[in-house]
């Protein structure tokens, strides 16, 4: 646990000193790879902990950027009650398709959660005069964050949204690591390993699955809003079951169960496929065979072979 | 809404639900008896489609072509399984999607690389490019010959899983695979030949596909969420209920196309969402063992 806590040490000082270092289009994907970080740590929760395997977790990310999108475009508000609003609905969906998907179990919960996800895409595909359609919506302003008597920060420049990003996952990936290590955190687990035995002790396990699902998608909105406004656009694909399964990928590929796995994870992945898909228009098929190399090499995750090798 | 109206689009269904069972059948298969979730699935269809193409080539006949694209496909199927999956049974199931969608990424570029990015229509066999007159309607003659070999290869699939030997010992791996093992039966030779045969079945629907929907790198995964979504409304693992759920779903999607254009694919999960609503495990799924 201490070299656990030296490397987390060590990688924030990373994070806080990279706009110092770094030119301006690595920094970029260090920006965004906190955000994808912060969406996989939340998806972590789902399937690391409580061992809900949502295939449809793009859904609450894709509807935090239309939200956001939708707020700075046609009322001008604000960073801080944009992402309110993006995080309230976000949750208000997540709880509320979370409460019918937790009907299924295992492979029944994984398409529940894609149908909702695909029928959310499908929405924001068609409804062309809110959403833009295959379009999407493009020209999101970054908007100002107003501290109300604090008066107001522009965050609007490349290294002040870095750092608001870097709170925005640092916030989330604390909140998710107490969280995990509350009695609730634990009951989740008692879940995953054994949910009729945690049902038999008297533990409302749907309460706690819906209300796990409810805060992992309050934070996937998060990422999401904060990835619209990094963008300045918003497109149905960020919805749709692709988006989905990448995230899975990242959380996979790092380790379930670790929160560190999927930073890791998010890195790994996005930092491959821009360095692969610069070099070479195949890019998917090196990525999918790096994907398939992964799991037969190591099918406990990055994170979770290291720590293996450690105990 | 006139009867002519309703004949096609139930004729149009069934083609469809047709299709799709010859996809799902295979994706039930292989659930059924390996326990993995197969992503690359759609892409053995999307292969089917390219070798058939190939094949169609080569050959200049349609019907070498089709056996041709189910024994090549079959092969690599089973080859995928020896190669790859095999090293992850006992792993997190997880572990296992992750690598089929991993596959699923290099055949989809591994087919854009070698068949080229662009659009490619296979062209219907010329004995059935005219119409037949049925129940006062003309269907395309091929769609009805889709109908009928969709038929005869989910009763030969039925026969071979009820009444061969082979079939008993793939049923007896569904239930109950260490006893499998226990009597004798190499299952590794069995995983593999079930892998290819879900491939080639895929494969099948993929060639069959060819003359009615283009052949396009991508083709696989759009059909891929609709196979899943049969496997899961009929039950995981259970042949009826890819049967039935394909047809749920090809009329689903066929009137739902002919109604709504735009919101054809909300009626495929609308049915999706009812069924694991009132039957979370599927139609003909076993009640969840918790």
């Amino acid at each position: 646990m201490r070299s656990a806590r030296l490397a987390a040490g060590a990688a924030a000082a990373l994070f806080l000193a990279a706009p110092l270092v770094l030119p301006p289009y690595p920094l970029g994907l260090l920006l965004e790879t906190c955000l994808f970080a912060l969406f996989a740590m939340s998806l972590d929760l789902l399937v690391g902990w409580a061992g809900l395997v949502s295939l449809g977790h793009a859904a609450a990310f894709g509807l935090g950027g239309y939200t956001l999108a939708l707020l700075t475009l046609h009322g001008g508000v604000s960073l801080l009650p944009a992402l309110a609003g993006a995080l309230l609905l976000a949750a208000a969906w997540a709880a509320l398709t979370g409460a019918l998907c937790v009907r299924g179990r295992g492979v029944g919960f994984l398409m529940l959660t894609l149908a909702f996800a695909q029928l959310l895409h499908t929405v924001a595909y068609k409804w062309t005069s809110v959403t833009g359609g295959s379009n999407g919506l493009a020209g999101i302003p970054r908007p100002p964050l107003a501290l109300g008597p604090l008066g107001t920060l522009p965050v609007q420049g490349e290294t002040a949204f870095y750092f608001v990003a870097l709170t925005a996952a640092a916030a989330g990936g604390l909140l998710l690591h107490r969280v995990g290590r509350s009695p609730v955190g634990h009951i989740l687990q008692g879940i995953r390993v054994n949910e009729a035995r945690m049902r038999a002790l008297g533990y409302p396990v749907v309460r706690y699955k819906v209300a796990a699902l409810t805060l992992a998608g309050a934070l996937a909105a998060l990422a999401g809003a904060l990835h619209a406004a990094y963008t300045g656009y918003v497109s149905p694909e960020s919805l749709d079951w692709v988006s989905s399964g990448e995230v899975l990928i990242m959380v996979l590929l790092g380790g379930t169960g670790t929160l560190l796995g999927p930073v890791v994870g998010a890195g790994i992945f996005l930092f491959l496929r821009e360095g692969v898909s610069t070099l070479t228009e195949h890019w998917m098929l090196y990525l999918g065979a790096l994907f398939m190399a992964c799991v037969l090499l190591f099918p406990q995750g990055v994170v979770g072979v290291l720590r293996g090798r450690r105990a | 809404m006139d009867l002519a109206f309703l004949v096609t689009q139930a004729l149009n269904a069934l083609q469809a639900g047709m299709l799709l069972f010859l996809l799902s059948s295979g994706l039930a298969l292989i659930f059924g008896v390996l326990q993995v979730i197969n992503f690359a699935h759609g892409a053995f269809y999307m292969l089917g489609a390219y070798v058939g193409l190939t094949g169609l080539a080569l050959t200049g006949r349609f019907w070498l072509a089709v056996p041709l694209a189910v024994l090549v496909v079959g092969a690599v199927g089973a080859l995928v399984e020896r190669a790859f999956i095999r090293r992850l049974y006992g792993a997190d199931p997880l572990a296992q999607a992750l690598l089929t969608f991993g596959l699923l990424l290099v055949l989809d570029e591994g087919v854009k690389w070698l068949w080229g990015p662009q659009i490619r229509s296979l062209p219907t066999p010329e004995a059935l490019r005219g119409t037949i007159a049925l129940l006062g309607v003309s269907y395309p003659a091929y769609r009805l010959l889709v109908v009928a070999v969709g038929g005869v290869a989910a009763v030969t699939l039925w026969l071979f899983l009820e009444r061969s030997r082979l079939g008993a010992i793939l049923r007896a791996g569904v239930s109950d695979r260490q006893m499998v093992a226990a009597l004798g039966i190499n299952l590794g030779v069995l995983f593999a030949f079930t892998f290819g045969l879900g491939a080639g079945l895929a494969a099948f629907g993929g060639v069959m596909a060819g003359p009615i929907a283009s052949a396009y790198p991508g083709m696989g995964v759009e059909v891929l969420i609709k196979a899943f979504i049969v496997v899961v409304i009929g039950g995981l693992g259970s042949l009826k209920g890819a049967a039935v759920g394909s047809l749920l779903i090809g009329v689903a999607e066929t009137f739902g196309q002919a109604l709504a254009p735009d919101w054809a694919m909300v009626a495929v999960y609308a049915v999706m969402v009812a069924v694991l609503l009132w039957r979370p495990t599927g139609m003909f799924g076993a009640e969840a063992a918790t």
